[in-house]
């Protein structure tokens, strides 16, 4: 079931029984703006850390137990040009339980009291107690993203390739510059804006009876806040047009046991009556599985690297590589990262794997349907760029299509953008 | 209540225990042949000690067959295929739409045909060295060997599941071959598949396979206990410190008792320093922890343990405050029936939630075989729980002789 309750406000109840648990996500969507990024991000957390009538984290988690270990989470993420920050509330279905409770109605009342009901020290800020420790919290995990080189690495490649859009420059979970001068105050404006004006998505997926949960939305704290008009979320779509032909480069040296190799290429649009899926199985055969170029070539026998894989995101042609290795065979990796897409282009990859990357593009779609979060994703996209997604039948027959010459143009369309290199010395 | 579970379960002639479960509504089938071996399993019986990593090898290695890898086979046949080894098991999985059975006899043949040689364990060293200079770039990884270390010093539950470069060295294709017949027997394995899948040819595919090995469950070394370490800390390149404090729990208690001690101690570590607790709270307040601050409980025959750690530049402070605060004596003034409760509710919730994930599934049924316990009927194993058995468990392992601790120091110079 699919309802408009407001413009820009959307419900989406998919009614699937094979799961044990249900699960409401409430998603506010607008566009990435780097003076707003490291607010959401601590908003989410100060507004999951107590509410009005749960007015410690303590007394909140109490409240989650009772519910038969209920999960809160509440993040942010970025889906393409938008700052999404979801609610999420996921608990058992009571069909499971020797339990009277009203599992869904408390779930919704609960999911409700964090977004909407905060813990508030007067009428333009939050507790000070969830304020503070939040931010010391975030402060805290900023500090500890430079022990994680993986991800340190796709944050300076990601920092390369955006150099151009400042509302990317700032990672989605924020940094210091801006946590540290962000008021409570700032943050309690921030959060009127967002209950007002976001674009809001309703999602919830398990076993459970439509009316009824209509039933308990409408009896909820949060009722009223969606029946209001909300502004529009247009998805854009990044250009890295400028960075073809002119490659952005950075090595950096650290004290560590292993060097790190993060690269962005990007793909060609596809020729119109090319299969759509050409890229994902190009990204397949060089290094979307076990049994890829770069797996066989760069791990299996050269036994360079134990992690090094491809990844393809298409809805902005970006294909990016990652490998962890020796400082000393960083550049004969490169070589042979350099050879393998060399052997996509030239074709001289086999009809079996093709016919594997084929293989495991349908496998991965059906199998995703096994868990509540592809029926989330599958309803927000729905709702933001329908375009980027497929039924059934057409995906069949783009993959009926794929055949080599497809492949081999996508390969051939590919532009080196960036590179970085974490070597550890 | 809603239907439960069902599963199809039997020891087989050939010493195989098979498992089938169907997940109704499911597009996949998950299937995982676990050993009852791993990481620790080095010591043997005639005072020999393997090189550590040796069953992460084995794990990595036994996909080399003349001629072919097996994740060929599981990919030819539609499926995607992986393998893990932990401190106590190591597992082969598979997830696939199509030719169950199929896979099902590429998972077979993975286990039961080692095909190692000079070369491709040559070949894999690089890969696995690799594997371990990953890890240690990784504080959160580094700290658990450490604070294993003090829990049971020179114990191979200290080395890193992988090995380190040195014991790499060690590993060739005989021993990796010995080790192999001493630890994969049938009667040492577990298999599960999950999915839509029928149980009699699942028991006619494995019941007809050979296994080209011993039989018999492996022997093993005794465990000696050797005393706590007093704990230690040091420097490394951090841009935040990192504190573990350490519990040692030293029990005669196997199978189901074992898996019932392992919920009881978290109950009692949700009880003092969860997320409910007013420990986490205290030391939230005082500005010692951040909300990466966890515990893990671990009970394994030989090895009961809980670990708590996080971030902290505080790491005197936050050692300070748990050796006070973990005791009996807080446990029992907050441990009411209604906080019990409310832990047995968040238990059960955990277990349906688990229900959602075929793997889930598998690799626990799988995990708990090891232990006779059910996993279909693991709910009543937490429902037994008694408030009383908590707090008993409680007064025998919260004693300060128990405790130990390690920090990681960012070098700043």
């Amino acid at each position: 079931m699919k309802q408009e309750i407001a413009k820009n406000v959307v419900l989406n109840i998919d009614p699937i029984k094979k799961f044990r648990t249900i699960k409401v996500q409430i998603d506010f969507l607008r566009p990435l703006d780097k003076e707003e990024t490291t607010k959401r991000r601590l908003l989410a957390n100060v507004l999951s850390n107590s509410t009005r009538s749960y007015p410690s984290f303590r007394t909140l988690n109490d409240r989650e137990m009772d519910l038969f270990g209920s999960e809160i989470n509440v993040y942010t993420r970025s889906l393409m040009n938008l700052n999404d920050l979801a609610f999420s509330i996921e608990f058992a279905d009571p069909k499971f339980l020797l339990s009277s409770d009203d599992l869904l109605k408390e779930n919704i009342d609960l999911l409700s009291k964090i977004i909407f009901d905060p813990n508030l020290k007067n009428d333009h800020e939050f507790s000070d107690d969830s304020f503070e420790t939040e931010k010391r919290n975030l402060m805290s995990n900023l500090a500890s993203v430079d022990d994680n080189q993986d991800l340190v690495s796709m944050l300076k490649l990601s920092s390369l390739i955006h150099r151009d859009n400042p509302n990317k420059q700032v990672p989605i979970f924020g940094d210091m510059v801006h946590l540290n001068k962000l008021t409570n105050q700032d943050l309690y404006d921030h959060y009127q804006k967002v209950i007002k004006e976001d674009t809001v998505i309703i999602n919830v997926v398990g076993d459970i009876d439509e009316d009824e949960f209509a039933k308990a939305l409408d009896n909820s704290v949060m009722a009223a806040f969606l029946k209001e008009a909300r502004h529009d979320s247009k998805i854009t779509f990044d250009s890295f047009d400028k960075l073809v032909g002119h490659p952005l480069n950075e090595e950096e040296h650290k004290h560590l046991n292993q060097s790190r190799l993060a690269l962005a290429y990007v793909t060609e649009k596809t020729d119109p009556d090319s299969s759509h899926l050409a890229p994902q199985a190009m990204n397949l055969i060089l290094g979307g599985d076990d049994q890829s170029q770069l797996f066989l070539q760069v791990r299996e026998k050269n036994s360079l690297a134990y992690s090094v894989s491809s990844s393809y995101h298409p809805l902005s042609h970006l294909l990016t590589i990652q490998a962890g290795l020796d400082a000393k065979t960083v550049d004969q990796a490169m070589e042979l990262i350099g050879k393998q897409i060399d052997f996509i282009q030239k074709g001289q990859f086999s009809e079996s794997q093709i016919e594997h990357a084929k293989k495991v593009l349908s496998t991965r779609r059906k199998i995703s349907s096994d868990s509540i979060q592809y029926y989330i994703m599958h309803n927000i996209w729905e709702n933001i760029y329908p375009k980027s997604l497929l039924n059934d039948d057409r995906y069949q027959e783009e993959l009926d299509k794929l055949n080599k010459d497809h492949i081999i143009k996508v390969a051939q369309g590919i532009h080196d953008i960036a590179q970085y290199r974490l070597i550890g010395d | 209540m809603a239907e439960k579970l069902q599963k199809f379960s039997k020891k087989l002639k050939n010493g195989y225990q098979i498992e089938v479960v169907n997940l109704p509504g499911y597009n996949q089938t998950y299937g995982v042949a676990m050993a009852n071996f791993g990481s620790v399993d080095i010591l043997l019986p005639d005072q020999k000690k393997l090189p550590a990593g040796i069953a992460h090898f084995i794990e990595h290695k036994l996909f080399a067959k003349p001629g072919y890898d097996v994740s060929e086979k599981f990919a030819e046949y539609g499926a995607n295929s992986n393998a893990y080894t932990s401190y106590t098991k190591t597992a082969y999985l598979f997830q696939t739409l199509i030719n169950p059975y199929d896979n099902l006899k590429v998972l077979l043949d993975l286990i039961q045909h080692p095909n190692f040689t000079e070369e491709n364990v040559a070949s894999e060293r690089g890969i696995i060295d690799q594997e371990i200079q990953m890890y240690l770039d990784m504080p959160e990884w580094v700290l658990e060997q450490r604070i294993l270390n003090q829990l049971y010093p020179g114990d191979p539950i200290a080395e890193d599941i992988a090995g380190s470069s040195e014991s790499l060295q060690k590993i060739n294709y005989r021993n990796l071959l010995e080790t192999y017949q001493n630890n994969y027997r049938p009667s040492n394995m577990d298999i599960v598949i999950v999915g839509d899948v029928d149980p009699d040819k699942v028991e006619s595919i494995v019941s007809e396979s050979k296994f080209e090995t011993f039989e018999g469950v492996p022997a093993t070394e005794a465990k000696t206990m050797v005393p706590i370490g007093e704990g230690g800390s040091e420097k490394m390149e951090l841009s935040q410190g990192r504190s573990s404090f350490g519990i040692r729990v030293d029990t005669p208690l196997r199978n189901d008792d074992l898996v019932k001690l392992q919920f009881e101690l978290n109950m009692i570590m949700e009880t003092l320093v969860g997320e409910s607790s007013i420990n986490y709270q205290e030391l939230t307040n005082q500005e010692i922890i951040d909300d990466s601050f966890s515990y893990n409980v671990v009970a394994e025959n030989d090895y009961c343990f809980i670990i708590i750690s996080g971030s902290t530049n505080y790491p005197e402070k936050f050692q300070q405050y748990l050796q006070k605060h973990l005791s009996y004596e807080q446990l029992y003034k907050v441990l009411d029936d209604q906080k019990f409760e409310r832990i047995k509710r968040d238990a059960i919730g955990a277990y349906l939630f688990a229900q959602n994930s075929p793997d889930a599934i598998a690799n626990q049924m799988a995990e708990l075989h090891f232990y006779d316990v059910n996993y279909l009927e693991l709910i009543h194993l937490i429902d037994s729980i008694k408030r009383e058995d908590v707090l008993k468990i409680a007064e025998d392992s919260l004693k300060k002789d128990n405790y130990t601790y390690y920090n990681l120091l960012p070098d700043r110079t």
